[in-house]
């Protein structure tokens, strides 16, 4: 698994800093709608990997790796709406995400590096307001310690 | 080297970047995201036996997959460049900018459960309702929010 996780990663990584992923102006571009290769990108992607999982999970293959397939099925929560908006403020913002910024640090845009570290601390800090588990548990922060941070992982 | 185009049409680029989703899935039952390798990353530095180990060694391959597409586009030199931005904020205002819009991302990819990548590409890929909801709202959300640093700035950024 690790193998097949870093072998992804590297596939990844590579299609991205040559799409111009990891480039401000690809992203502030796609924002103000002024450019569709973005969304082109995410459309075609989607479109190519929905028909092929849902055959996989119609005929409920047998991974190599991980068992019989199952696929992400999240409901939907309040959290999916505030989280995304809070996400979507900071994309805007610094014109990059979560795997773009490593691309443009190794394309050697050095101040990916303040990206990649505000990333690390917001990541940290939800984790450490909630205990990690949705919008409910901030209640639980005034009655007992928070839990220890980075224990659930959803996607 | 010249073989590679300044940009990878986005009907190689997408539907490539979907296989890859499928072949994680396909092959190891993973859902691919990258926020939650971050977040593993972190987990391995404090506690390595804790961590998820196939999603820290997706980010190193990452790092090493786009260091080779930068190198064979002939080794970017380092600068401190960063688009437009750069040449409207100075230095100085630039990466605290850059640290809060970070946090900001950092923040609602984990409230969220999920960023561009495990809600906006692989999490709508797998028909999961959370993720088409994650992903309209940050991408709504976003683009607002561009307009307004769009009008704000009298159109320069």
């Amino acid at each position: 698994m690790n193998r097949l996780g870093f072998l992804v990663g590297i596939a990844f990584g590579f299609v991205i800093a040559a799409a111009g992923l990891h480039e401000y102006d690809t992203i502030h571009d796609m924002l103000l709608l002024r450019d569709i290769h973005v969304y082109l990108i995410l459309a075609s992607g989607v479109g190519t990997a929905m028909p092929l999982l849902w055959l996989l999970q119609r005929r409920r293959v047998k991974t190599p790796l991980g068992g019989t397939i199952e696929l992400y099925n999240g409901k939907v929560e309040r959290k999916n709406v505030f989280g995304g908006m809070t996400f979507g403020t900071g994309w805007a913002v610094a014109g990059t995400c979560p795997a773009p910024a490593i691309a443009m640090a190794t394309g050697g845009g050095f101040l990916a590096v303040f990206v990649i570290a505000g990333l690390g601390v917001g990541l940290w800090l939800r984790d450490a307001v909630t205990g990690g588990d949705g919008i409910k548990n901030i209640t639980k922060l005034f009655k007992r310690a928070p839990l220890q941070p980075g224990t659930v992982s959803e996607t | 080297m010249d073989f590679l185009p300044d940009r990878l049409p986005w009907f190689i680029a997408g539907p490539s970047m979907g296989l890859l989703v499928v072949a994680l899935y396909a092959l190891g039952n993973k859902h691919l995201g990258v926020s939650g390798g971050y977040v593993q990353v972190m987990t391995w530095v404090r506690r390595p036996k804790m961590a998820e180990m196939w999603r820290v060694w997706f980010i190193a391959g990452l790092i090493l997959g786009s260091l080779v597409l930068s190198l064979l586009r002939g080794g970017q030199s380092i600068g401190l460049e960063y688009g437009t931005l750069s040449r409207f904020l100075p230095l100085g205002a630039l990466i605290p900018v850059l640290f809060f819009g970070g946090m900001l991302m950092g923040f609602g990819a984990r409230w969220a459960g999920g960023c561009t990548s495990g809600h906006g590409l692989s999490g709508t890929a797998s028909r999961s309702p959370a993720s088409f909801v994650a992903t309209i709202s940050f991408l709504g959300t976003a683009i607002a929010i561009t307009f307004a640093i769009h009008f704000a700035t009298g159109g320069q950024l």
